[in-house]
């Protein structure tokens, strides 16, 4: 199964708790983010520029990322992001968000 | 908004390009860097590049992606956008002008009205807390017939009876003549009681104001002058309170001057004035309880509502009931002031703002159809947009901003012409009470502000949601101008046509109807005859002229000297004459005794001099006119009109019959020796009233309107007239002085001026339809070019052409015809209390308009067709 996350909230906030948790252990460029949030979903989810960036500008409008300029593995020019004190409180709160829903819908799926 | 937010706004719209270029370049880097993966995971270079492009999916529109989630980015494209729409304006200046000369004319001409609608109906009364000020009318409860003024004993009643009123006062208006100086001067003064400032929380800039004892008998006479009097004829001078003046033969001191703005009564005709407020001493009336001449009004106390003062008021009318005679049936109603000051125009006023409002939706309809044709045109750029990474809501928002500028620039130049506008329509317009308080004001700021954007969101939705319908790969691979016309924006601009037609043929029947009444108003014989006829009025001051006796006298040697003036042909004079000035009053017909509980009989009472009746015209049916002989020591006399002999006789012959005027002083049985026709009042759709007139010997009072008979040019003779009077009586002036024919002309004035300016709303509207048949006629020719080239080519004649092209204007004006018949059968029962010897569905208004609609789309529909005719077959073919 492949998922594009978009604009649905609760797969916005989903979006934006991947990509967090991925900047969790260190900072990274864009195209590493896709490739890391693909990696552990298995290819599940595969975060296509066109929502990555988008989400990426917003999250560090909000304050959650900070971006600089710094060099690829292969010396490329690329767009650093790390996570601030703030995204990883957001991070938090996603992930308890995330958890009680997940938990609620197992619930659901178990009492049918 | 938490900080990081907002310095992201500030970053983003300060530092808008170097936000670009970092975006930009985190894109690209982006895509290079998945063409080394790509590379790494064995791609050869060109298919990585392919592959990378795949993933990315359009640089451009990941950045656009991007920007729309961005802060401030819904300002940022607004700016965008005006820039845009402004540069789209300037490029087709031919479109941009018709639209907002189009929009500036409706939105123009709704300023205008609404702007004497706020001023006469919506703004509060200019006193403070105005909303508690009430009027209060006698009522007849038997005849249903309210309104009337009340006796000033009554209101005394009323003032002292009363607990809901904070203040009561009532007010009479007076002619007042000042003299002691070298021109006598007859001014308008109100005559009130003592509470009247107090009342309306207004203060004299000098002196003071009443004081309550003020308004009793045997007081000393006061007055308060108007700044205007002040300045006039007191040269400003402060010193003036305390000074006296000769009002009438009488000392009256002045006590204060009130504010150049002050007016009052509220409800005068605006281009009348007051110049003095005085207490009711000079009024003869002011003890008689049935001189209704009176007109009260009062403060409710804090809390009291209009229901609990009506109540108390009844009770108070019911306990005067029972004491006095005259007050036997009167009631008492107490209505809002503020309502009540513009009642009289108000169906009028809101029938020319409904009328015109009509007229500024055909306007939104032509420049929507505009908007339309040009969506068509503009369908590649939109295409090519989206294409480059534009979405949906971006488009229409875009087009809406185009839409809304274009609105806001009709609506300010439409402000702009509205504040050059309203002077003419002040000027034309008849006397409105509170017309010269029109101003601009802020309400009419936020009204015009609100019907520009009402009109831009109207015209704005069609074209905007044209975008929704398209669809980018199809108008690209379009050939430029070739593509069809979307059934779907043919049929909106065919409804848009439609819908103007029937608006038109709205206003055009109500405008038709009003036109009609108009011409049968004109064709009325009044029943005098206005032409060379010179009115004035003098007004005898009872301090001078107690007596009766010398009153009549002193008309009696005006009259003498006035026929004898070269020019005149005869001279009459009368206190109550048509148009002019009424005396109404209760009557007795001999043998026709009234019950205690009926009402009395009450009608118009003319007190005339011998010439009365040919000086104005008015026709002797039967027997003889009054003379110089019929005077106090002759037979008492009466002549009647034919309305009373029909009322009041309607079985048996009135000539010889008696009547008497209960005039509270000894009335006597008069016979009745001659009938003369009726004539008709206000308006001249009042048919005429019983009236019985005696001779001024037999009845003298002490004002009367002259009315002079010339040879020539009646405004000649004035100066001559006044010295003939001044030769009587220096210290007598006329004042009122006009032509009888401006005085007829005044009295249709309100109704000429309603039917003008409809007039001019409706043909408005047919020129806008026209041009709205007119544009899409031509555009529809414009597309079908190529069309019509094969018909001709197969053989169509250019007849077959016209006729196919011409029917098509002629299907939507009879669609409008008959929708527009609708509405207007729905619409023109407003305007039933505005017509006269028209029913509200003339079919032969209705008729006429129809056809003056259909022809006038037919001709605007003919010119494109003709050019249309003339498409070379050759040509047209060739063009693909």
């Amino acid at each position: 199964m492949h998922l594009a996350p978009d604009q649905t909230n609760l797969l916005q906030g989903t979006l934006d708790m991947m990509i967090l948790k991925s900047l969790a252990l260190a900072e990274m460029h864009g195209l590493g983010i896709s490739m890391r949030i693909e990696q552990i979903t298995q290819g599940t989810f595969q975060v296509k520029p066109g929502s990555l960036f988008p989400a990426l500008h917003r999250m560090e409008e909000e304050g959650w990322p900070v971006s600089h300029w710094g060099e690829s593995e292969n010396n490329r020019r690329a767009k650093f992001y790390r996570v601030t004190n703030a995204g990883r409180h957001q991070l938090e709160a996603e992930t308890n968000r995330w958890s009680r829903i997940a938990l609620a819908i197992t619930r659901t799926l178990e009492a049918l | 908004m938490n900080f990081p937010r907002f310095a992201s706004l500030l970053r983003n719209l300060l530092h808008k390009q170097g936000e670009e270029r970092e975006l930009d370049e985190e894109v690209r880097a982006h895509e290079q860097l998945l063409v080394d993966e790509n590379i790494q995971a064995g791609m050869n270079p060109q298919e990585a590049r392919r592959q990378a492009r795949l993933e990315l999916g359009g640089v451009e529109q990941v950045k656009e992606q991007v920007r729309e989630i961005r802060a401030g980015h819904l300002l940022e494209t607004l700016f965008q956008d005006v820039r845009y729409a402004a540069r789209m304006m300037r490029r087709s200046p031919a479109f941009t002008i018709t639209a907002v000369l189009t929009l500036a004319l409706g939105i123009g001409a709704n300023t205008a009205v609404f702007s004497v609608v706020n001023a006469v109906l919506l703004r509060p009364l200019p006193y403070p807390d105005s909303d508690r000020l009430v009027q209060l009318w006698s009522t007849n409860p038997n005849t249903d017939h309210w309104g009337m003024w009340t006796a000033y004993p009554r209101f005394e009643d009323w003032r002292r009876q009363n607990t809901v009123f904070e203040e009561i006062a009532t007010t009479r208006t007076w002619v007042i003549n000042i003299e002691g100086s070298d021109h006598p001067e007859s001014l308008l003064g109100v005559i009130t009681s003592s509470q009247l400032l107090e009342l309306l929380r207004v203060r004299p800039i000098l002196g003071r104001g009443f004081l309550p004892e003020e308004d009793q008998p045997g007081h000393d006479h006061v007055i308060l002058l108007s700044y205007g009097l002040w300045q006039r004829r007191f040269g400003s001078d402060p010193a003036v309170v305390g000074r006296t003046v000769n009002v009438g033969q009488e000392n009256y001191g002045v006590i204060g001057v009130m504010p150049a703005d002050f007016r009052f009564p509220p409800d005068l005709r605006a281009s009348y004035r007051v110049d003095a407020w005085l207490p009711p001493a000079p009024d003869p009336s002011r003890d008689e309880r049935v001189s209704n001449n009176y007109y009260t009004f009062a403060r409710l106390k804090p809390g009291v509502t209009l229901a609990q003062a009506q109540a108390e008021m009844d009770a108070v009318s019911h306990g005067l009931a029972e004491k006095y005679d005259a007050d036997r049936g009167l009631g008492v109603k107490v209505v809002s002031w503020q309502r009540q000051v513009g009642s009289e125009v108000r169906p009028a006023l809101l029938i020319l703002l409904g009328a015109i409002s009509l007229v500024l939706l055909i306007a939104c309809a032509n420049v929507a159809n505009l908007l339309l044709a040009r969506g068509a045109v503009r369908q590649r750029e939109a295409a090519l947009r989206q294409a480059l990474g534009a979405g949906h809501g971006r488009l229409i928002r875009q087009f809406m901003t185009e839409s809304m500028l274009l609105a806001v620039c009709g609506g300010v130049a439409g402000l702009l012409l509205a504040y050059e506008g309203l002077h003419l329509f002040i000027r034309l317009a008849p006397d409105i009470p509170r017309l010269n308080e029109t101003t601009m004001d802020p309400r009419v700021l936020i009204f015009s502000a609100a019907l520009t954007l009402a009109a831009g969101l109207i015209f704005g939705v069609a074209p905007a949601l044209q975008r929704l319908g398209t669809d980018s790969q199809g108008s690209l691979k379009e050939s430029g101008h070739r593509f069809t016309s979307g059934a779907t924006r043919a049929r909106a601009r065919n409804v848009l046509v439609v819908a103007e037609m029937a608006l038109a043929l709205m206003l055009l029947a109500g405008a038709g109807l009003l036109v009609r009444s108009f011409v049968r108003v004109q064709q009325v014989d009044p029943g005098f005859n206005a032409k060379n006829v010179l009115t004035a009025f003098v007004m005898l001051p009872p301090s001078k002229y107690p007596e009766p006796r010398r009153q009549a006298q002193f008309f009696y040697k005006v009259m003498e000297r006035i026929a004898s003036l070269p020019g005149v042909e005869c001279a009459g004079a009368a206190d109550s004459a048509p148009m002019l000035t009424n005396d109404t009053g209760p009557v007795s017909i001999e043998g026709h005794p009234v019950a205690p509980d009926e009402e009395k009989i009450e009608t118009e009472r003319p007190k005339i001099t011998p010439d009365y009746f040919r000086a104005m015209g008015i026709p002797l049916l039967r027997g003889r006119t009054f003379t110089w002989a019929d005077n106090e020591g002759s037979l008492a006399v009466a002549i009647i009109n034919e309305a009373a002999a029909r009322q009041y006789w309607p079985s048996e012959d009135a000539m010889g019959k008696r009547v008497k005027l209960e005039d509270g002083s000894a009335p006597v049985w008069r016979q009745i020796v001659g009938i003369v026709g009726d004539v008709r009042e206000d308006g001249l759709i009042k048919a005429g009233r019983p009236e019985v007139y005696a001779p001024l010997l037999q009845a003298p009072v002490p004002y009367m309107a002259l009315i002079v008979r010339t040879r020539t040019q009646p405004a000649a003779l004035t100066a001559a007239v006044r010295q003939a009077v001044m030769a009587v009586d220096k210290d007598q002036p006329l004042f009122q002085v006009e032509t009888m024919q401006q005085v007829v002309d005044d009295s249709v004035a309100g109704r000429r001026f309603q039917m003008a300016l409809l007039a001019v709303f409706a043909a408005l509207a047919l020129g806008l339809a026209a041009i709205g048949i007119y544009g899409l006629i031509s555009y529809t020719v414009n597309q079908r070019t190529h069309e019509i080239g094969i018909r001709m080519a197969l053989g169509a004649k250019r007849e077959d052409v016209l006729h196919l092209v011409v029917r098509h204007g002629m299907m939507l004006a009879i669609a409008g015809v008959v929708v527009g018949t609708v509405g207007a059968l729905l619409l023109t029962r407003f305007l039933s209390g505005m017509l006269y010897g028209v029913g509200v569905n003339d079919p032969t208004t209705l008729l006429s308009v129809a056809t003056l609609l259909i022809g006038v789309a037919a001709l605007a529909s003919y010119i494109p067709a003709r050019r249309a005719t003339r498409v070379d077959p050759m040509v047209a073919l060739r063009y693909e």
